[in-house]
Protein backbone atom coordinates (compact mmCIF):
# COMPACT_ATOMS: atom_id res chain seq x y z
CA UNK A 1 0.00 0.00 0.00
CA UNK A 2 1.34 3.63 -0.48
CA UNK A 3 1.33 5.77 2.01
CA UNK A 4 3.20 8.47 0.47
CA UNK A 5 1.24 11.57 -0.14
CA UNK A 6 -1.57 10.08 2.31
CA UNK A 7 -3.20 12.79 4.63
CA UNK A 8 -5.90 12.62 6.78
CA UNK A 9 -6.78 16.18 6.21
CA UNK A 10 -6.26 17.16 3.14
CA UNK A 11 -9.41 19.91 3.02
CA UNK A 12 -9.45 22.52 -0.03
CA UNK A 13 -9.44 25.92 1.44
CA UNK A 14 -13.45 26.44 2.17
CA UNK A 15 -13.91 29.79 -0.22
CA UNK A 16 -12.70 26.96 -3.09
CA UNK A 17 -15.91 24.84 -2.99
CA UNK A 18 -18.31 27.59 -1.65
CA UNK A 19 -17.60 29.92 -4.58
CA UNK A 20 -19.13 26.46 -6.89
CA UNK A 21 -22.06 26.32 -4.82
CA UNK A 22 -22.55 29.86 -4.97
CA UNK A 23 -22.08 30.44 -8.52
CA UNK A 24 -25.01 27.56 -9.02
CA UNK A 25 -27.91 29.32 -7.88
CA UNK A 26 -27.43 32.24 -9.79
CA UNK A 27 -27.58 30.70 -13.31
CA UNK A 28 -31.21 28.91 -12.49
CA UNK A 29 -31.87 32.78 -11.38
CA UNK A 30 -31.06 33.29 -14.73
CA UNK A 31 -32.91 30.27 -16.39
CA UNK A 32 -35.92 32.04 -14.68
CA UNK A 33 -35.67 35.44 -16.22
CA UNK A 34 -35.07 33.45 -19.51
CA UNK A 35 -38.14 31.25 -19.14
CA UNK A 36 -39.50 34.42 -18.07
CA UNK A 37 -38.92 36.52 -21.78
CA UNK A 38 -38.90 33.39 -23.83
CA UNK A 39 -42.72 33.26 -24.05
CA UNK A 40 -44.74 30.10 -24.97
CA UNK A 41 -42.81 29.67 -27.97
CA UNK A 42 -39.68 28.13 -26.04
CA UNK A 43 -41.78 25.06 -24.90
CA UNK A 44 -42.14 23.69 -28.35
CA UNK A 45 -39.54 21.58 -29.11
CA UNK A 46 -36.07 21.08 -27.37
CA UNK A 47 -34.39 22.44 -30.54
CA UNK A 48 -35.58 25.82 -29.76
CA UNK A 49 -32.22 28.03 -29.14
CA UNK A 50 -33.32 29.36 -25.96
CA UNK A 51 -34.53 25.59 -25.28
CA UNK A 52 -31.15 24.81 -25.40
CA UNK A 53 -29.93 27.39 -23.94
CA UNK A 54 -32.46 26.52 -20.77
CA UNK A 55 -31.18 22.78 -20.59
CA UNK A 56 -27.45 23.85 -20.56
CA UNK A 57 -27.91 26.58 -17.76
CA UNK A 58 -29.52 23.85 -15.95
CA UNK A 59 -27.39 20.94 -16.56
CA UNK A 60 -23.95 22.46 -16.50
CA UNK A 61 -24.80 25.75 -14.66
CA UNK A 62 -26.05 24.57 -11.84
CA UNK A 63 -25.61 20.37 -12.35
CA UNK A 64 -21.97 20.16 -13.00
CA UNK A 65 -21.43 23.24 -11.19
CA UNK A 66 -22.23 21.79 -7.71
CA UNK A 67 -20.69 18.59 -8.72
CA UNK A 68 -17.60 19.82 -9.45
CA UNK A 69 -17.57 21.89 -6.13
CA UNK A 70 -18.38 18.86 -4.56
CA UNK A 71 -15.77 16.47 -5.47
CA UNK A 72 -12.83 18.68 -4.79
CA UNK A 73 -14.64 18.18 -0.73
CA UNK A 74 -15.00 14.35 -1.25
CA UNK A 75 -12.07 13.47 -2.67
CA UNK A 76 -10.11 13.80 0.09
CA UNK A 77 -12.11 12.02 2.32
CA UNK A 78 -13.19 9.09 -0.41
CA UNK A 79 -9.45 8.86 -1.90
CA UNK A 80 -7.22 10.38 0.71
CA UNK A 81 -5.34 12.64 -1.12
CA UNK A 82 -6.92 15.94 -2.61
CA UNK A 83 -5.97 17.43 -5.82
CA UNK A 84 -2.72 19.42 -5.93
CA UNK A 85 -2.54 23.08 -6.02
CA UNK A 86 -6.22 23.51 -5.34
CA UNK A 87 -6.59 27.03 -5.18
CA UNK A 88 -5.17 27.72 -8.79
CA UNK A 89 -7.24 24.72 -9.96
CA UNK A 90 -10.15 25.62 -8.56
CA UNK A 91 -10.21 29.18 -8.98
CA UNK A 92 -8.76 28.61 -12.80
CA UNK A 93 -11.20 25.91 -13.92
CA UNK A 94 -14.33 27.97 -12.05
CA UNK A 95 -13.66 31.11 -13.88
CA UNK A 96 -12.93 30.11 -17.11
CA UNK A 97 -15.85 27.18 -16.41
CA UNK A 98 -18.38 30.15 -15.79
CA UNK A 99 -17.51 32.33 -18.18
CA UNK A 100 -18.41 29.54 -20.68
CA UNK A 101 -20.99 28.53 -19.39
CA UNK A 102 -22.21 32.16 -20.13
CA UNK A 103 -20.97 32.29 -23.46
CA UNK A 104 -22.65 28.95 -24.11
CA UNK A 105 -25.72 30.32 -23.32
CA UNK A 106 -25.56 33.71 -25.16
CA UNK A 107 -24.60 31.82 -27.90
CA UNK A 108 -27.69 29.75 -28.01
CA UNK A 109 -29.90 32.94 -27.76
CA UNK A 110 -28.43 34.97 -30.12
CA UNK A 111 -26.76 32.59 -32.42
CA UNK A 112 -23.23 35.17 -33.13
CA UNK A 113 -20.26 32.90 -34.10
CA UNK A 114 -17.77 34.52 -31.70
CA UNK A 115 -19.78 33.86 -28.37
CA UNK A 116 -20.05 30.42 -29.92
CA UNK A 117 -16.18 30.06 -30.18
CA UNK A 118 -15.49 31.71 -27.15
CA UNK A 119 -17.85 28.93 -24.96
CA UNK A 120 -15.98 26.06 -27.12
CA UNK A 121 -12.84 27.50 -26.04
CA UNK A 122 -13.59 28.61 -22.36
CA UNK A 123 -15.85 25.60 -21.59
CA UNK A 124 -13.16 22.93 -23.20
CA UNK A 125 -10.73 24.87 -21.46
CA UNK A 126 -11.81 25.00 -17.54
CA UNK A 127 -13.41 21.71 -17.99
CA UNK A 128 -9.90 19.92 -18.87
CA UNK A 129 -8.00 22.22 -16.28
CA UNK A 130 -10.24 20.50 -13.63
CA UNK A 131 -10.57 17.11 -15.20
CA UNK A 132 -6.80 16.64 -15.42
CA UNK A 133 -6.70 17.32 -11.74
CA UNK A 134 -9.19 14.83 -10.88
CA UNK A 135 -7.74 12.37 -13.12
CA UNK A 136 -4.67 13.00 -11.64
CA UNK A 137 -6.10 11.82 -8.16
CA UNK A 138 -7.75 9.00 -9.08
CA UNK A 139 -4.51 7.56 -11.07
CA UNK A 140 -2.49 7.98 -7.91
CA UNK A 141 -5.72 7.25 -5.31
CA UNK A 142 -5.73 4.74 -2.31
CA UNK A 143 -8.62 3.96 -1.07
CA UNK A 144 -10.49 0.97 -3.46
CA UNK A 145 -14.25 0.52 -3.48
CA UNK A 146 -17.28 0.23 -5.99
CA UNK A 147 -18.15 3.94 -5.19
CA UNK A 148 -14.43 4.70 -6.34
CA UNK A 149 -15.44 2.75 -9.67
CA UNK A 150 -18.27 4.40 -10.67
CA UNK A 151 -17.06 7.12 -10.16
CA UNK A 152 -14.39 6.88 -12.77
CA UNK A 153 -17.32 5.59 -14.79
CA UNK A 154 -19.03 8.81 -14.01
CA UNK A 155 -15.49 10.85 -15.37
CA UNK A 156 -15.20 8.92 -18.03
CA UNK A 157 -18.78 9.37 -19.31
CA UNK A 158 -18.06 13.70 -19.04
CA UNK A 159 -14.97 13.49 -21.41
CA UNK A 160 -17.14 11.76 -23.99
CA UNK A 161 -19.72 13.85 -22.80
CA UNK A 162 -17.49 16.92 -23.33
CA UNK A 163 -16.07 15.88 -26.27
CA UNK A 164 -19.25 15.73 -28.34
CA UNK A 165 -20.63 18.35 -27.31
CA UNK A 166 -17.37 20.42 -28.57
CA UNK A 167 -17.72 18.21 -32.17
CA UNK A 168 -21.11 19.64 -31.94
CA UNK A 169 -20.05 23.53 -31.13
CA UNK A 170 -17.81 22.96 -34.01
CA UNK A 171 -20.26 22.00 -36.34
CA UNK A 172 -22.16 25.03 -35.52
CA UNK A 173 -18.75 26.94 -36.62
CA UNK A 174 -19.36 25.13 -39.57
CA UNK A 175 -16.10 22.89 -38.66
CA UNK A 176 -17.28 19.10 -39.35
CA UNK A 177 -15.48 16.22 -38.73
CA UNK A 178 -15.05 13.06 -41.32
CA UNK A 179 -16.13 9.95 -40.16
CA UNK A 180 -18.80 11.14 -38.19
CA UNK A 181 -21.83 12.48 -38.98
CA UNK A 182 -23.56 15.02 -36.34
CA UNK A 183 -26.67 13.79 -36.57
CA UNK A 184 -30.08 14.09 -33.51
CA UNK A 185 -28.33 10.67 -32.85
CA UNK A 186 -25.28 11.96 -31.68
CA UNK A 187 -26.98 14.76 -30.10
CA UNK A 188 -28.90 12.24 -28.10
CA UNK A 189 -25.90 10.24 -27.08
CA UNK A 190 -24.18 13.55 -25.80
CA UNK A 191 -27.45 14.45 -23.66
CA UNK A 192 -27.43 10.73 -22.59
CA UNK A 193 -23.97 10.67 -21.27
CA UNK A 194 -24.34 13.75 -19.76
CA UNK A 195 -27.53 13.08 -17.60
CA UNK A 196 -27.13 8.79 -17.25
CA UNK A 197 -23.66 8.58 -17.63
CA UNK A 198 -21.71 12.00 -15.65
CA UNK A 199 -24.92 12.98 -13.45
CA UNK A 200 -26.21 9.76 -12.91
CA UNK A 201 -23.47 7.10 -12.48
CA UNK A 202 -21.78 10.04 -9.77
CA UNK A 203 -25.52 10.04 -7.85
CA UNK A 204 -25.40 6.40 -7.68
CA UNK A 205 -21.62 6.37 -6.50
CA UNK A 206 -22.48 8.76 -4.01
CA UNK A 207 -25.53 7.19 -2.67
CA UNK A 208 -23.75 3.98 -2.03
CA UNK A 209 -21.55 5.95 0.57
CA UNK A 210 -23.29 8.66 1.70
CA UNK A 211 -27.00 6.48 2.83
CA UNK A 212 -25.35 4.11 4.92
CA UNK A 213 -22.94 6.87 6.15
CA UNK A 214 -25.23 9.38 7.39
CA UNK A 215 -28.64 7.37 7.90
CA UNK A 216 -27.08 4.17 9.42
CA UNK A 217 -28.58 2.37 6.73
CA UNK A 218 -26.79 -1.42 5.42
CA UNK A 219 -24.86 -1.15 2.24
CA UNK A 220 -26.69 -1.05 -1.06
CA UNK A 221 -26.92 -5.36 -1.92
CA UNK A 222 -23.67 -6.50 -3.33
CA UNK A 223 -24.64 -7.26 -6.67
CA UNK A 224 -25.72 -3.60 -7.02
CA UNK A 225 -22.83 -1.99 -6.06
CA UNK A 226 -20.62 -4.15 -8.26
CA UNK A 227 -22.55 -4.05 -11.59
CA UNK A 228 -25.50 -1.50 -11.87
CA UNK A 229 -23.10 0.86 -12.54
CA UNK A 230 -20.75 -0.79 -14.72
CA UNK A 231 -24.23 -2.00 -16.50
CA UNK A 232 -25.63 1.63 -16.96
CA UNK A 233 -22.21 2.69 -18.57
CA UNK A 234 -22.10 -0.43 -21.11
CA UNK A 235 -26.13 0.06 -22.01
CA UNK A 236 -25.36 3.73 -23.02
CA UNK A 237 -22.18 2.58 -25.39
CA UNK A 238 -24.70 0.33 -26.47
CA UNK A 239 -27.04 3.33 -27.10
CA UNK A 240 -24.35 4.04 -29.95
CA UNK A 241 -25.74 1.35 -31.46
CA UNK A 242 -29.25 -0.46 -30.37
CA UNK A 243 -31.00 2.99 -29.34
CA UNK A 244 -34.44 1.25 -28.98
CA UNK A 245 -33.12 -1.63 -26.84
CA UNK A 246 -30.58 0.27 -24.93
CA UNK A 247 -32.63 2.78 -23.75
CA UNK A 248 -35.28 0.37 -22.73
CA UNK A 249 -32.40 -1.44 -20.37
CA UNK A 250 -31.46 1.98 -19.11
CA UNK A 251 -34.74 3.14 -17.47
CA UNK A 252 -35.50 -0.70 -16.41
CA UNK A 253 -31.68 -0.34 -14.76
CA UNK A 254 -32.66 2.64 -12.73
CA UNK A 255 -36.05 1.41 -11.49
CA UNK A 256 -34.07 -1.81 -10.23
CA UNK A 257 -32.02 1.46 -8.72
CA UNK A 258 -35.33 3.01 -7.12
CA UNK A 259 -36.13 -0.02 -5.48
CA UNK A 260 -32.17 -0.91 -3.59
CA UNK A 261 -32.84 2.90 -2.59
CA UNK A 262 -36.22 2.40 -1.47
CA UNK A 263 -34.96 -1.00 0.85
CA UNK A 264 -31.79 0.66 1.80
CA UNK A 265 -34.10 3.89 2.97
CA UNK A 266 -36.56 1.71 4.76
CA UNK A 267 -33.89 -0.62 6.59
CA UNK A 268 -32.40 2.88 8.13
CA UNK A 269 -31.58 2.72 11.96
CA UNK A 270 -31.45 6.43 11.57
CA UNK A 271 -34.69 7.96 11.60
CA UNK A 272 -34.58 11.14 12.83
CA UNK A 273 -37.08 13.28 10.51
CA UNK A 274 -34.31 14.32 7.63
CA UNK A 275 -35.31 16.35 4.66
CA UNK A 276 -32.41 14.95 2.72
CA UNK A 277 -34.11 11.83 3.00
CA UNK A 278 -37.16 12.77 1.53
CA UNK A 279 -35.29 14.17 -1.32
CA UNK A 280 -33.87 10.65 -2.12
CA UNK A 281 -37.34 8.98 -1.56
CA UNK A 282 -38.67 11.79 -4.00
CA UNK A 283 -35.95 11.04 -6.75
CA UNK A 284 -36.34 7.11 -6.20
CA UNK A 285 -40.17 7.47 -6.85
CA UNK A 286 -39.49 9.42 -9.97
CA UNK A 287 -37.69 6.91 -11.42
CA UNK A 288 -40.30 4.49 -10.85
CA UNK A 289 -42.84 6.88 -12.24
CA UNK A 290 -40.39 7.47 -15.07
CA UNK A 291 -40.50 3.64 -15.94
CA UNK A 292 -44.46 3.71 -16.18
CA UNK A 293 -44.27 7.10 -18.64
CA UNK A 294 -41.55 5.11 -20.90
CA UNK A 295 -43.49 1.80 -21.18
CA UNK A 296 -46.48 3.39 -21.46
CA UNK A 297 -47.57 2.59 -25.39
CA UNK A 298 -46.98 5.60 -27.99
CA UNK A 299 -50.55 5.53 -28.88
CA UNK A 300 -50.67 6.78 -24.91
CA UNK A 301 -48.52 10.24 -26.00
CA UNK A 302 -50.48 10.98 -29.35
CA UNK A 303 -53.36 13.52 -28.99
CA UNK A 304 -55.91 11.76 -30.77
CA UNK A 305 -56.42 8.80 -28.77
CA UNK A 306 -55.31 10.68 -25.45
CA UNK A 307 -57.54 9.25 -22.75
CA UNK A 308 -57.52 12.03 -20.72
CA UNK A 309 -58.75 15.19 -23.13
CA UNK A 310 -55.72 16.71 -22.90
CA UNK A 311 -52.51 17.39 -25.35
CA UNK A 312 -49.84 15.23 -24.29
CA UNK A 313 -46.47 16.52 -24.53
CA UNK A 314 -43.89 15.46 -26.47
CA UNK A 315 -42.53 12.15 -24.18
CA UNK A 316 -38.77 13.21 -24.83
CA UNK A 317 -38.90 16.31 -23.44
CA UNK A 318 -41.61 14.74 -20.82
CA UNK A 319 -39.18 12.32 -19.70
CA UNK A 320 -36.11 14.35 -19.83
CA UNK A 321 -37.16 17.06 -17.56
CA UNK A 322 -38.57 14.84 -15.27
CA UNK A 323 -35.31 13.14 -15.01
CA UNK A 324 -33.66 16.07 -14.22
CA UNK A 325 -36.09 18.35 -12.08
CA UNK A 326 -37.16 15.60 -9.66
CA UNK A 327 -34.16 13.14 -10.14
CA UNK A 328 -31.08 14.74 -10.45
CA UNK A 329 -32.00 18.28 -8.96
CA UNK A 330 -33.75 16.56 -6.11
CA UNK A 331 -30.60 14.27 -5.36
CA UNK A 332 -28.50 17.55 -5.58
CA UNK A 333 -30.56 19.55 -3.18
CA UNK A 334 -30.57 16.90 -0.91
CA UNK A 335 -27.13 16.63 -1.07
CA UNK A 336 -26.28 20.60 -0.66
CA UNK A 337 -28.53 20.30 2.74
CA UNK A 338 -26.36 18.30 4.04
CA UNK A 339 -22.63 19.35 2.43
CA UNK A 340 -23.39 22.89 3.35
CA UNK A 341 -23.41 22.74 6.80
CA UNK A 342 -20.64 19.79 7.12
CA UNK A 343 -18.41 21.92 5.25
CA UNK A 344 -18.47 25.03 7.70
CA UNK A 345 -18.11 23.02 10.37
CA UNK A 346 -15.75 20.99 9.36
CA UNK A 347 -13.48 23.82 8.78
CA UNK A 348 -14.17 25.54 12.18
CA UNK A 349 -13.66 22.21 13.34
CA UNK A 350 -9.95 22.02 12.24
CA UNK A 351 -8.81 25.41 13.13
CA UNK A 352 -9.42 24.14 16.77
CA UNK A 353 -7.03 21.57 16.40
CA UNK A 354 -4.28 24.24 17.24
CA UNK A 355 -6.71 25.56 20.10
CA UNK A 356 -9.01 22.90 21.80
CA UNK A 357 -11.22 25.34 23.77
CA UNK A 358 -11.82 27.53 20.61
CA UNK A 359 -14.40 24.89 20.02
CA UNK A 360 -16.87 27.01 22.63
CA UNK A 361 -17.21 29.04 19.72
CA UNK A 362 -18.53 26.36 16.11
CA UNK A 363 -22.85 26.07 16.01
CA UNK A 364 -23.95 23.03 15.32
CA UNK A 365 -24.78 21.97 11.99
CA UNK A 366 -28.90 22.84 12.61
CA UNK A 367 -27.59 26.27 13.34
CA UNK A 368 -25.63 26.49 10.04
CA UNK A 369 -28.84 25.42 8.19
CA UNK A 370 -32.10 25.54 10.18
CA UNK A 371 -33.87 22.27 9.39
CA UNK A 372 -37.20 24.37 8.83
CA UNK A 373 -35.09 26.12 6.10
CA UNK A 374 -34.45 23.23 4.11
CA UNK A 375 -37.62 21.71 4.86
CA UNK A 376 -39.24 25.05 3.04
CA UNK A 377 -36.29 24.23 0.62
CA UNK A 378 -38.05 20.75 -0.81
CA UNK A 379 -41.69 22.17 -0.88
CA UNK A 380 -40.58 24.91 -2.94
CA UNK A 381 -38.91 22.03 -5.44
CA UNK A 382 -42.04 19.81 -5.44
CA UNK A 383 -44.16 23.26 -5.95
CA UNK A 384 -41.70 25.11 -9.18
CA UNK A 385 -41.41 21.05 -10.59
CA UNK A 386 -45.30 20.53 -10.57
CA UNK A 387 -45.59 24.01 -12.37
CA UNK A 388 -42.70 22.61 -15.08
CA UNK A 389 -44.70 19.84 -15.55
CA UNK A 390 -47.88 22.43 -16.18
CA UNK A 391 -45.93 24.23 -18.54
CA UNK A 392 -45.19 21.29 -20.49
CA UNK A 393 -49.10 20.36 -21.18
CA UNK A 394 -50.21 24.25 -21.22
CA UNK A 395 -47.03 26.60 -22.37
CA UNK A 396 -49.30 29.85 -21.52
CA UNK A 397 -48.45 28.95 -17.56
CA UNK A 398 -44.57 29.42 -18.41
CA UNK A 399 -44.58 33.01 -16.08
CA UNK A 400 -45.77 30.72 -13.25
CA UNK A 401 -43.16 28.54 -13.82
CA UNK A 402 -40.46 31.03 -13.99
CA UNK A 403 -42.07 32.28 -10.70
CA UNK A 404 -41.46 29.44 -8.66
CA UNK A 405 -38.06 28.80 -9.99
CA UNK A 406 -36.92 31.95 -9.20
CA UNK A 407 -38.27 32.08 -5.65
CA UNK A 408 -36.90 28.27 -5.18
CA UNK A 409 -33.52 29.44 -6.31
CA UNK A 410 -33.21 32.73 -4.60
CA UNK A 411 -33.96 31.19 -1.45
CA UNK A 412 -31.29 28.92 -1.72
CA UNK A 413 -29.17 31.01 -2.66
CA UNK A 414 -30.04 33.03 0.49
CA UNK A 415 -29.33 29.81 2.30
CA UNK A 416 -25.98 29.43 1.35
CA UNK A 417 -24.95 33.13 2.10
CA UNK A 418 -26.24 33.13 5.70
CA UNK A 419 -24.18 29.67 6.33
CA UNK A 420 -21.49 31.00 5.15
CA UNK A 421 -21.85 34.47 6.99
CA UNK A 422 -21.98 32.29 9.70
CA UNK A 423 -18.74 30.94 9.13
CA UNK A 424 -17.26 33.72 8.40
CA UNK A 425 -18.64 35.27 11.76
CA UNK A 426 -16.97 32.49 13.69
CA UNK A 427 -13.87 32.08 12.15
CA UNK A 428 -13.45 35.63 12.88
CA UNK A 429 -14.36 34.84 16.77
CA UNK A 430 -12.06 32.01 16.48
CA UNK A 431 -9.16 34.56 15.11
CA UNK A 432 -9.29 37.10 17.79
CA UNK A 433 -9.42 34.19 20.35
CA UNK A 434 -6.27 32.82 18.93
CA UNK A 435 -4.61 36.18 18.45
CA UNK A 436 -6.11 38.48 21.23
CA UNK B 1 -4.50 -10.09 7.13
CA UNK B 2 -5.46 -9.48 11.16
CA UNK B 3 -8.60 -9.21 12.19
CA UNK B 4 -8.17 -5.77 13.34
CA UNK B 5 -10.11 -3.87 10.56
CA UNK B 6 -13.35 -6.33 10.82
CA UNK B 7 -13.40 -5.76 14.61
CA UNK B 8 -13.05 -2.15 14.92
CA UNK B 9 -15.64 -1.83 11.95
CA UNK B 10 -17.80 -3.85 13.69
CA UNK B 11 -17.61 -1.67 16.77
CA UNK B 12 -17.79 1.69 14.49
CA UNK B 13 -21.80 0.27 13.57
CA UNK B 14 -22.40 -0.76 17.12
CA UNK B 15 -21.86 2.86 18.14
CA UNK B 16 -23.76 3.75 15.22
CA UNK B 17 -26.60 2.22 16.53
CA UNK B 18 -26.76 2.86 19.89
CA UNK B 19 -26.50 6.50 19.05
CA UNK B 20 -29.22 6.43 16.61
CA UNK B 21 -31.61 4.67 18.86
CA UNK B 22 -30.84 7.59 21.42
CA UNK B 23 -31.79 9.77 18.53
CA UNK B 24 -34.78 8.38 17.54
CA UNK B 25 -35.90 8.23 21.37
CA UNK B 26 -35.12 12.27 21.75
CA UNK B 27 -36.88 12.90 18.69
CA UNK B 28 -39.66 11.08 20.11
CA UNK B 29 -39.16 12.89 23.97
CA UNK B 30 -38.75 9.63 25.41
CA UNK B 31 -36.09 11.26 27.64
CA UNK B 32 -35.78 7.73 29.80
CA UNK B 33 -34.86 5.45 26.66
CA UNK B 34 -33.27 8.66 24.83
CA UNK B 35 -30.60 8.41 28.50
CA UNK B 36 -30.15 4.77 28.59
CA UNK B 37 -29.37 4.28 25.03
CA UNK B 38 -27.18 7.39 25.56
CA UNK B 39 -24.83 5.78 27.84
CA UNK B 40 -24.39 3.00 26.06
CA UNK B 41 -23.26 4.31 22.92
CA UNK B 42 -21.33 6.60 25.46
CA UNK B 43 -19.51 3.49 27.01
CA UNK B 44 -19.00 1.68 23.86
CA UNK B 45 -17.61 4.86 22.43
CA UNK B 46 -15.22 5.30 25.58
CA UNK B 47 -14.02 2.03 25.13
CA UNK B 48 -13.56 1.75 21.22
CA UNK B 49 -11.88 5.40 21.65
CA UNK B 50 -9.16 4.40 24.88
CA UNK B 51 -8.56 0.50 22.56
CA UNK B 52 -7.27 2.95 19.75
CA UNK B 53 -5.61 5.64 21.76
CA UNK B 54 -3.55 3.08 24.28
CA UNK B 55 -3.04 -0.47 22.27
CA UNK B 56 -3.51 0.19 18.51
CA UNK B 57 -1.81 3.94 17.40
CA UNK B 58 1.16 3.51 19.98
CA UNK B 59 1.86 0.05 17.94
CA UNK B 60 1.39 1.49 14.65
CA UNK B 61 3.42 4.41 15.54
CA UNK B 62 6.26 1.83 16.37
CA UNK B 63 5.90 -0.29 14.05
CA UNK B 64 5.80 2.34 10.97
CA UNK B 65 7.85 5.37 12.90
CA UNK B 66 4.77 7.76 11.59
CA UNK B 67 4.30 9.35 14.95
CA UNK B 68 3.02 12.85 13.16
CA UNK B 69 0.81 11.12 10.72
CA UNK B 70 -3.05 9.72 10.48
CA UNK B 71 -2.80 8.88 14.10
CA UNK B 72 -1.96 12.20 15.37
CA UNK B 73 -4.86 13.28 13.11
CA UNK B 74 -6.95 10.92 14.86
CA UNK B 75 -6.00 11.74 18.25
CA UNK B 76 -7.30 15.33 17.59
CA UNK B 77 -10.96 14.22 16.03
CA UNK B 78 -11.12 11.74 19.01
CA UNK B 79 -10.76 15.34 21.41
CA UNK B 80 -13.30 17.49 19.27
CA UNK B 81 -15.75 13.84 19.58
CA UNK B 82 -15.03 14.01 23.10
CA UNK B 83 -16.07 17.27 23.83
CA UNK B 84 -19.77 17.05 21.42
CA UNK B 85 -20.08 14.54 23.42
CA UNK B 86 -19.79 16.31 26.39
CA UNK B 87 -22.19 19.20 24.86
CA UNK B 88 -24.68 16.33 24.08
CA UNK B 89 -24.30 14.95 27.66
CA UNK B 90 -25.85 18.79 28.48
CA UNK B 91 -28.44 19.00 25.89
CA UNK B 92 -30.12 15.47 26.72
CA UNK B 93 -29.69 16.66 30.93
CA UNK B 94 -31.39 20.00 29.94
CA UNK B 95 -34.01 18.30 27.62
CA UNK B 96 -33.28 20.29 24.93
CA UNK B 97 -34.61 18.53 22.18
CA UNK B 98 -33.66 21.05 19.59
CA UNK B 99 -30.51 21.53 20.85
CA UNK B 100 -29.62 18.03 21.09
CA UNK B 101 -30.87 17.12 17.87
CA UNK B 102 -28.14 19.95 16.20
CA UNK B 103 -25.37 18.25 17.86
CA UNK B 104 -26.31 14.61 17.06
CA UNK B 105 -26.13 15.32 13.67
CA UNK B 106 -23.31 17.47 14.13
CA UNK B 107 -21.08 14.50 15.85
CA UNK B 108 -23.07 12.09 13.49
CA UNK B 109 -21.75 13.54 10.67
CA UNK B 110 -17.89 14.04 12.25
CA UNK B 111 -17.73 10.05 13.47
CA UNK B 112 -18.70 9.26 10.25
CA UNK B 113 -16.38 10.98 7.92
CA UNK B 114 -13.62 9.44 10.68
CA UNK B 115 -14.96 6.14 10.52
CA UNK B 116 -14.23 6.62 6.85
CA UNK B 117 -10.98 7.19 7.46
CA UNK B 118 -9.95 4.76 9.39
CA UNK B 119 -11.80 1.65 7.98
CA UNK B 120 -10.58 2.91 4.45
CA UNK B 121 -7.33 3.76 5.71
CA UNK B 122 -5.44 3.08 8.38
CA UNK B 123 -7.14 0.08 9.63
CA UNK B 124 -5.77 -1.81 6.51
CA UNK B 125 -2.72 -0.05 7.10
CA UNK B 126 -2.48 -1.62 10.82
CA UNK B 127 -3.68 -4.69 9.32
CA UNK B 128 -0.13 -4.68 7.48
CA UNK B 129 1.82 -3.27 9.76
CA UNK B 130 1.06 -5.12 13.07
CA UNK B 131 1.90 -8.84 13.09
CA UNK B 132 0.38 -9.08 15.91
CA UNK B 133 -3.31 -7.91 15.43
CA UNK B 134 -5.11 -10.86 16.05
CA UNK B 135 -3.68 -11.59 19.40
CA UNK B 136 -4.77 -7.68 20.12
CA UNK B 137 -7.91 -7.93 19.08
CA UNK B 138 -8.41 -11.07 21.01
CA UNK B 139 -7.19 -9.63 23.96
CA UNK B 140 -9.69 -6.66 23.45
CA UNK B 141 -12.40 -9.33 22.87
CA UNK B 142 -11.24 -10.45 26.45
CA UNK B 143 -11.51 -7.79 28.32
CA UNK B 144 -14.68 -7.01 26.52
CA UNK B 145 -16.40 -10.31 28.42
CA UNK B 146 -14.74 -9.63 31.31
Amino acid sequence: MNMSGLSFNALPPIDLPFRFFLSAPIFIIACAILVLFSGETLWLSRWQPNMLALTHCFTLGFLTMVMMGALLQLLPVIGGIGIAKPRLIATSSHALYCAGVMALMLSFVLAINWLTLAALALLSFGVSIYLGAIIWVLIKKISQGDSINCFRLAITSLVILLLLGILLLANRLGITVPFIKLDKHVTDIHALMGLVGWAGLLIIAVSFQVLPMFHVAPNMPKYIRQYLGVSIFILLVVYVFYAEIALGLIFISHGVFAFSLFYVIKQRKRKVPDTSIKYWQLAAGTLLLLNLLYFLPDSFYSAEQTPIFISLPDKGMLLTSIFIYFYLLSVIQGMLLKILPFLSYTHLQQRCFIDFSAMQFIPHMHEFLNKKHGLALYYMHILSGLSLLAVLFEPSLYVVFAIFLLVEFVWLFVLMVRCMRLYFTVNQKINLFNNP
Amino acid sequence: MSSIPEYMTSKHRECDEFFSEAEAAVADKNWSLALAKWQLFASELTEHLAQEEDTLFPQFEKATGMTAGPTQVMRMEHQQMRALVQSLDNALAAKDKDEYLGLSETLMVMMQQHNMKEEMMLYPMMAQHLSDGDQLIEGFKANAEV
